[in-house]
């Protein structure tokens, strides 16, 4: 079963499109989105491993979090 | 009737264009030729029209609407847009399309139960910009494009990806105009992109793909399971679907692989390989 959050997704594409990189989301980066308590755990630490779990998609977390890459 | 004149398969990851540098130079060098040799072997064949089997990387198609096959039907492509150009470090440059070619196809797609999304605004990025900066470095031969999704799963089928090339190449060879039609498809080989894997490369799977599509043996790479390429090739390796689509509509073809550098640099495994009967 592939897990995706529509939520994370949405907040992500929007982001990138914007061609922003970030280090981690602040509140107002996620200000109107429906995301559970998890989601805006790992959002705000900028945690890549656990929006991958949580059902981000792997190109956006690349996209909008590029600097958290070691590589 | 119309006749299929060259067909090819390439990578097309940002970086080849956009980090040059970062790369170890006798790696890129030898990448860089085999894009050459498809170059000059491309424009020896003369073609007409470009059909291209390539993915999206949720530019176009988000989470709002994610077709599993989809036509392009612009009348012209930024290549890349403005705003992919950084990462690849391309200048944009506009590309004609072939809206009424693409159209027909649509429409016999649909006809023949092959149920096509198509879409008359599509951005381009790294996977038409990157091979073609190489490969029509002028922009004098016009594209249409066949977006697979790759990108976001779930995905459809590498068996359907090959039935549905094989209509492409049907559809090809029988409409009388343009009359040599150039077929290339991008993306993979293996690599793993955004996800705890980042920066894994299997050359193992590479060669095993590479071996396969040299002998013409296709059928292997369209029983793969999404979860068994997600393994051995990475989220980055199901973009082999669009290399199945090409290898359906040109059936008994074989590869041969001009390059293969697995590119720690640039997270891929990186081919060019000339598809021929």
């Amino acid at each position: 079963m592939i897990v995706i959050s529509y939520a994370l997704n949405k907040l992500l594409t929007a982001i990138a499109r914007q061609h922003q990189m970030k280090e981690r989301l602040t509140e107002e980066d996620m200000a109107g989105h429906a995301l559970s308590d998890a989601e805006r755990t790992a959002l705000s630490a900028g945690d890549i491993g656990r929006l991958y779990e949580l059902g981000a998609n792997p190109y956006l977390i690349r996209r909008v979090f590029r600097r958290r890459f070691p590589i | 009737m119309a006749e299929i004149v060259a067909a090819a398969l390439t990578a097309h990851a940002p970086l080849i264009t956009g980090k040059p540098d970062v790369s170890r130079p006798e790696q890129r060098d030898r990448l860089y030729a085999g894009f050459h040799e498809l170059r000059r072997r491309l424009a020896a064949a003369r073609p007409d029209l470009l059909v291209m089997f390539v993915n999206d990387h949720l530019q176009n198609f988000a989470y709002d609407n994610l077709p599993a096959f989809c036509v392009g039907l612009a009348g012209s492509y930024e290549a890349p847009s403005p705003g992919g150009a950084g990462l690849m470090r391309l200048t944009p440059r506009t590309l004609r399309g072939h809206p009424e070619w693409a159209m027909a196809l649509l429409e016999a797609g649909l006809a023949a139960g092959i149920d096509f999304a198509y879409s008359h605004d599509i951005e381009s990025w790294d996977e038409m910009s990157v091979p073609l900066s190489f490969l029509l470095p002028e922009a004098t031969i016009p594209v249409v494009t066949v977006y697979t999704n790759c990108a976001a799963p779930p995905l459809p089928l590498p068996r359907r990806c090959l039935e549905v090339g094989a209509f492409v190449g049907e559809f090809v060879r029988g409409r009388a105009a343009p009359p040599r039609v150039a077929l290339i498809a991008t993306g993979g080989l293996s690599h793993w992109v955004g996800t705890p894997e980042t920066g894994r490369i299997n050359p193992d799977w590479d060669h095993w793909a590479l071996d396969h599509i040299a002998r013409g043996d296709v059928a292997p790479l369209a029983r793969l399971t999404w979860e068994e390429i997600e393994r051995d090739g990475g989220n980055g390796g199901q973009e082999i679907r669009n290399w199945i689509a090409l290898l359906g509509a040109v059936p008994g073809w074989k590869g041969e692989v001009l390059a293969y550098e697995p590119v720690a640099e640039w997270i891929t495994g990186c081919a060019t390989v000339w598809v021929h009967p």
